[in-house]
This record gives C-alpha cells, structure tokens and sequence, in this order.
C-alpha cells in the first residue's frame, strides 16, 4: 500500500534529521578538520533548524535579491592575501600527500595473525591467534559479517581493529570470509548461506571445542543472519550479539528501503545473474554523493601529510570500494522477503521450507546499534526489542556511523569491550 | 621512496610566486573596483585562476609518477585531482569580484555569479568558463557515479552511450510516432527477429527517457541548492556571521547540497524515478541478453540461459549432497559414541581361524547397525535399518560361505 502523504512528509524531515546529524560522514573514514567540520555541523543545522519554505517552494518563487536588505554587511570576507595562503598550504598538503600515496606501498587487509580453520566453496572460516597474556574465554565467539563488502573492516589497522579489542577480553575469536561469489554462485540461496555455509562453521568449531553452543557476533547484514540462524538453531547458541543490524527495514528514515521499493528485483536478478559490487556501491554512495564521493577528498587532504595516516585513509578506501557481488538468489530473496516485505516484522520470513520465529531465539541477546547510522537508522535495529524469546534483552547505542561502531577510536573504547563484557559475564 | 619526489623546493617556489602575484591582481582588483563602479563578475582577479600551474604541474607529475604507485593509491590520487580542482573552481567562482566596492556590489556580484549558474542548470551555454562547468559537474557526482557504474557493468555499452542519442527530448508527437512505429507486428520470414529489435528500440527508448528524467531531477537540484546556499549567505548575514576561508565557504556550499539532496531524495518521487532508472536498465540489458543467447545458439554454442539451468541443477545437487554427507557424518558420529556390544562370534570357539575373521568383522558391523536402529527413533535411521538388514543378510551368507570352506 502506498504510504499517505502526511506519513512521508514526516519520512522526510525524519531523513533529514538523521542526515544532519551524521554530517561527518560515517563511511568516510575521518571527519572533517574541527574548525571546518564544525563550521559544516552548524551550517546544515541552521538548514534544518529554520522555517524555511520546502525545496519545491523554493524552486517556484523567484530568486531574492538580498542587497537591498543588507547593504551594511556582506557575509563572506576572504582577503586575497589570505585566500593565496590558504590555497598555497592547501597545494603544499596534497603535494605531500601525493608523495606520502606514492610512498606507501601495498595495502594490508587485515593486522591480526590468524589461520584458515575450515573451507568450503569460497568460504573461508579464521581463527585468530590469542594473545598469550589474557586470561581464555571457554566458549569461542564466531563473527558474522554481512555479504555486502568485506570482513576486514573488523580488523583494519593496529589501533582500529575490534577483532583486537575482543581478543583483548579473553574471546576466542572465529571469522567468516564468504569470499567473492562468481555467476557460479548465482543459484546460492539464503537457506545455502545460513542452514549450509554458517551452520556447517558453527559445527566445525563446536566440535573444535567440543562445546554445545558458541557465542555470535552478527554485524549488520550479518546480524540478520545470525538471527535467523539463532531462531533455526537455537540449541548451538549461547549468546547472541547483534551490531547495527536491521530488524525492522521499513522506518520512515530508511532511505534505502524508500529506494528499493520501486525496484524490480525480479528483473535485475534475472538480467544481472549476480548483483554487482558496483551496483551496491553506488547506491551507498547515492546515500550522500556530495560529502562522499566529493568532501571527503577534499578534508582528507589536510591529513595526508603523515605517511601513516595516508596508509590508513588508504585502507579504508581500498575497504569501501571493495564490494563483492552478491550471490542473485540470495539477493533476491534478502531484498524482496526483508526489504519490500519486512519479514521479520511481517513474521513471515523463511529459510529453505522453514519459518523463522524469532520467539525461538532464548538465548541472552546484546543489541548494539549507532544513533547515527544512515544505512541502518537506530530504530531498524531497536525493533528487536520484544520480538525475540529471550528475557536477558540488552542495548546499546553508541553515538556515532555504521562504520564508526567499529573502527572510530571511541568504539574501540567504548563498544569493543562492553561486548567482552557481556560475554564474560554470560 | 620514489626517485624524483614532486614535493621539492622548485615546485613549491613555483607555488609561492603564483598565489604571491594572485594575491596582489586581488588587491589591484580591489583597488579598481574602489575607484569606479565595478560589476564585479568580470573581475580581472578570475584571469589567473585559469592559468592556475599547480594543477597542471601537478597532474603531469601524477601521471608519470602514477604507474609506480598500487591501484588503490592510484584511483585515490585521481579522486584528490578530481575534488582539488572542484574545490579550487568552487572558490573562483564564489571569490571573483567579490572585493569590488562597497557592500551592495559584492551582493550584485555574488547575486550574478549565482544567477549565471543557476541560469547553466537551465540550459544556458557554459562554453570557455571552465570553473563554472566543474562547478556544474559536481552537482552531476550522483549521476557520474551512475555512468559509471552502468559502464563497469557493460563494458559493450558504454554508460553514456545512450545518453546524447539523436532522438532524446524528441517531440512528443514524434515520440508517439516512434512508439507506434516500433509496436507494429514484424512481417515475414524475419518477423521474430523484427519483433527483437523493436523490443531493443524501445527498451532503449525507455532507458534514455528514464535517464533524462534523472538528470532532470539533478538540474533542479542544483538549482535549489544555489537558492540553499543565497539564503544559508543571507541568514549569515542578519546573524552579523562572515565566511573567512575558502574552505568554510567550500563547506557551505556542500552543506546546503547535501541538505537539499537529502530532502529530494527522501521523496516517493525520486524512489519512482530511482527505481525507473533501474528497471529500465536492467529492461534494457535483459533484451541484449536474450539477443546474444539467441546469436550464441545459433552458432551452436553454450548460452546463458542454459548455463543457468545447469548451475541451478548443480546447485539443487551440491545442497542435497551436502546434508546426506552431512547427516551422514553425523551418524557416523553417534555410532563411535556408542558402546562395543560382545560380538556372538566369540562365543563360538571351535570355528576355523579365518571364517571366525571373517564372520567376527561382519556381526561387528551388523550389530552396531543395529544397536543404532534400535536407540534411534530419527527418520533417517530408517534407512539405516533397512541398510542394517541388508548387512546383516550380507553377513550371514558370507558365514555360510565361511563354513562351506572351512568344511570343504
């Protein structure tokens, strides 16, 4: 049913409240200089804060001259000598940077020692190596990324790494790469992907340690999956942890969702075969084009000039391009049952011939989300609230993107250990 | 390290004169203007900008050096180019006149530079003012990243092949003409093949009117986002706020993009023009698809659409495999759990050394089979138990061969 006009108005300035707050551009990977992010902030705030007429009105009515009303002031004084200056430090900073690019060589993906446990296909399952001087967990606790990008974004640098931080809580850490699907992998279905690939890894490492039930971290997507998962295989797991994971994938802030409703899944699937890499990248980019594919550059040159901090901004690029295709039949029907149908919401979703309730999940749940995540709005995630059947329910928001809850230095602080935590004490 | 660093003390010599002498054509410009009326627009301080050398020193210097550096540092390199210069023309356009005079100029001056552009979005001729087309190109970024896209998935068909094709924007009436044309039944002995191409024309006609329908949208943001950015400067005004950088009047000016992008994308009429483009691309590809396959065919080769029906099979196979090994392993499992029942062959002492081997091994095996059977109520184990049976039969002709032999 199509949405009223009134719900979409509210839609709207919902999006727009949540983009304004994430102006620092949580797939960025770092935020603009502070005085001119600041500068931005209260810029797009003033935007939003003030009554101004809608964008359509705007457009309508004819162009104000303002000089009549403002003669004493003008609002922009850039003295020419300052100007040169600016724009001399501006060309030195991307010299420098330029020269640091050129200098830094090939880009690692992934810091921490680990080793290739289990295969199947294209999938590859890791066991981290644990730091000898941190007191083992008994259970391990296996990561579940999502389908869209790579895993790596878990362990991207020494000092960003929230593989590191759980490793550092005494977690025996398990990571799955599923790899790059090719077209022949286009028949691989959801049921494929969490009843085959996931449960045969949780398996393997069940009997590794010759436990019942291991620990999950779902990530995203990821976490839809582990869901599912749990909700089909209550009995191997013991707690589950989901970070910015959607639930509900039809609130009004979801931008991603608005877009997909008028897409033709069947017809891309169909034509495509695999869904590409490209495709997805575009449409994140689309999220906000002109801070992410324009901005960004522009503030990143004022922090080129280290030759590590070049290296980093060169990891995180490298990440954000890196977007495998996505295997057709799992798409489609991860994009049509979710994100047109809401399934989990809707009850009606399924792997394989079996429904999901999520009532079967009873184990202890820890539901992290971002308050400023733009592809998964918080309250896509807070959504799981009541829907599960577990009475040991826990949040927590963390102030900050969907990529930052795991590579900012605060996560590293804040969120990577509340999650040992939780662990430790379950 | 690199041999040849492009950050030496000539280049940045060559830097330091070139802002030197654009500073001071500022303060002659300003002086000017001071002593006569200036439109501003025109400001001889815009001149040099073009001729700016750092850019071009620098890409000539990205490009020989570029090989040697990894592709992720490469394509990186290219977008700083891409956005550097998009921030020095934004900086050109918005500073150009803007020391002319007293208040009431800068405002004419500014209000002409954003009249002139919103002007472009409506079609107006940008030629020979570089600045302004990479102005004019960055409210294009989503749509580039489109072209871009759609070129990477195509590699035959260019993104913008269709882009500026002779009959975009045609008349209506002719339009209709068009349509009309292409929806006449083929005739003859080619008449598929008439109808295939007819169908091309026409997904691609719909292809390009839902691309002109998008690039519209992106005009008419640029537009409202030039009125954003008249109104954030006038609101600054009133608050008695002045911009002081080049990099805050840079960040102002992508606020008030990003602002009005974000209100017009969050708008069911974009989600319709956003899935159009889509559906008609993927409409589009889906028909040169099918009219490859066909050719493919006929030559006698593998298609597509057949190597399709052979993944899915493979992959109903491999599923299906997958859980009887799996299940399989399972069992296998309990069946090592599960404690040695005595084996009745012990219980026979006087049979021959070899036929008690033999009929030892075979009782094992049918005896854990069968323990199997019985504590098993799984619908699996029902296979097990007729395979049980079948061993067990098995094992009882092999003791009467055992016999025979040992009796013979």
């Amino acid at each position: 049913m199509p949405p009223q006009p009134k719900a979409e108005s509210e839609a709207a300035r919902y999006a727009l409240r949540q983009l304004s707050r994430d102006r620092a551009g949580t797939v960025g990977p770092a935020p603009a200089p502070k005085r001119h992010g600041a500068e931005t902030a209260s810029v797009t705030t003033e935007s939003k804060s003030t009554d101004q007429p809608s964008a359509s009105d705007t457009h309508r009515r004819p162009a104000q001259r303002p000089q009549q009303e403002h003669r004493r002031m003008f609002p922009i004084d850039i003295r020419p000598d300052k100007l040169g200056e600016e724009m001399l430090d501006y060309s030195r900073k991307l010299g420098q940077g330029m020269q640091n690019l050129l200098d830094a060589g090939d880009i690692d993906s992934g810091v921490s020692a680990k080793d290739a446990v289990y295969r199947e296909d294209k999938l590859v399952l890791y066991r981290y190596q644990r730091p000898a001087d941190v007191a083992q967990q008994s259970v391990p606790l296996l990561i579940v990324y999502a389908l869209v990008n790579r895993p790596y974004m878990t362990d991207i640098q020494e000092d960003r790494s929230t593989v590191k931080g759980l490793l550092a809580t005494g977690q025996d850490v398990y990571l799955i790469d599923w790899g790059y699907p090719d077209q022949a992998d286009r028949s691989l279905t959801l049921d494929d992907y969490i009843n085959g690939y996931l449960d045969r890894c949780v398996d393997h490492i069940r009997r590794t340690h010759g436990v019942d039930k291991i620990n999950i971290l779902g990530i995203c997507q990821g976490g839809s999956f582990s869901l599912m998962y749990t909700a089909l295989h209550p009995d191997k797991v013991r707690n589950l942890v989901t970070m910015v994971t959607p639930v509900d994938f039809k609130t009004p802030d979801n931008l991603l969702s608005t877009w997909v409703q008028n897409v033709d899944v069947d017809l891309a699937v169909d034509t495509m075969g695999n869904i590409p890499g490209e495709l997805l990248n575009w449409t994140f980019l689309s999220l906000k084009p002109f801070s992410l594919t324009g901005q960004k550059y522009v503030n990143m040159v004022d922090m080129l000039d280290k030759p590590e901090k070049a290296k980093n901004f060169l990891r995180m690029e490298q990440w954000i391009f890196d977007s495998p295709d996505q295997a057709g039949e799992t798409f489609r029907q991860f994009i049509k049952d979710f994100y047109q149908q809401n399934a989990f919401l809707n009850g009606t979703a399924r792997v394989g011939e079996r429904p999901v309730d999520l009532k079967q999940v009873r184990c202890p749940v820890l539901n992290i989300y971002a308050m400023q995540d733009h592809l998964v709005p918080p309250d896509a995630s807070k959504a799981l609230n009541g829907l599960t059947g577990s009475d040991d329910y826990t949040e927590l928001a963390f102030p900050g993107g969907h990529i930052g809850i795991y590579v900012s230095g605060k996560a590293q602080k804040e969120v990577t250990p509340a999650i040992g935590e939780w662990l430790n004490a379950r | 390290m690199t041999q040849n660093p492009f950050f030496d003390d000539s280049w940045l010599k060559l830097q330091r004169d070139y802002w030197d002498s654009l500073a001071n054509l500022g303060q002659q410009a300003m002086s000017a203007a001071q002593s006569g009326p200036g439109t501003g627009n025109e400001s001889s301080a815009s001149a040099p900008w073009m001729a700016a050398p750092w850019m071009q020193a620098m890409e000539q210097w990205r490009k020989a050096m570029a090989p040697a550096a990894s592709d992720p540092a490469q394509t990186f390199m290219q977008r700083l180019m891409d956005q550097g210069q998009v921030y020095f023309g934004m900086v050109e356009q918005f500073t150009k006149g803007l020391g002319a005079g007293d208040t009431a100029n800068t405002w004419e001056a500014l209000n002409k530079t954003i009249d002139s552009m919103q002007q472009a979005f409506s079609g107006a001729n940008t030629e020979g003012n570089e600045a302004m087309k990479r102005m004019l190109g960055f409210w294009e970024l989503p749509l580039d990243n489109w072209q871009r896209m759609m070129s990477s998935l195509s590699p035959m068909m260019p993104g913008d092949l269709l882009r500026n094709m002779p009959h975009a924007g045609m008349p209506g009436p002719l339009q209709e003409g068009l349509d009309r044309m292409l929806s006449a039944p083929g005739l003859g002995y080619t008449r598929e093949e008439q109808a295939q191409y007819q169908d091309l024309m026409r997904t691609g006609m719909d292809y390009q009117r839902a691309f002109q329908e998008y690039s519209a949208f992106f005009n008419q943001l640029g537009f409202k986002s030039l009125q954003r950015l008249r109104e954030q400067l006038q609101q600054k005004a009133e608050a008695g706020e002045t911009i002081e950088s080049a990099r805050g009047l840079y960040d102002t000016w992508i606020g008030c993009c990003e602002a009005v992008y974000a209100e017009e994308v969050a708008t069911p009429e974009y989600a319709r023009l956003h899935g159009r483009l889509v559906n008609a691309q993927m409409a589009l590809k889906q028909r040169l698809s099918v009219m490859v396959d066909e050719s493919l065919g006929a030559m006698n080769m593998p298609t597509r659409g057949e190597l399709r029906t052979l993944q899915d099979r493979l992959q109903d196979t491999r599923r299906e495999n997958k859980q009887l090994r799996y299940e399989l392993d399972r069992i296998h499992e309990k069946l090592a759990t599960l404690p040695t029942a005595p084996t009745p062959g012990a219980a026979q002492p006087k049979t021959s050394q070899a036929g008690a081997g033999q009929a030892g091994a075979g009782q094992s095996s049918a005896s854990r089979t069968g323990t199997s059977q019985s504590s098993s109520s799984q619908p699996s184990s029902r296979k097990t138990s007729a395979s049980g049976s079948a061993t067990t039969k098995k094992t009882t002709a092999r003791k009467k061969t055992a016999a025979k032999s040992s009796g013979g």
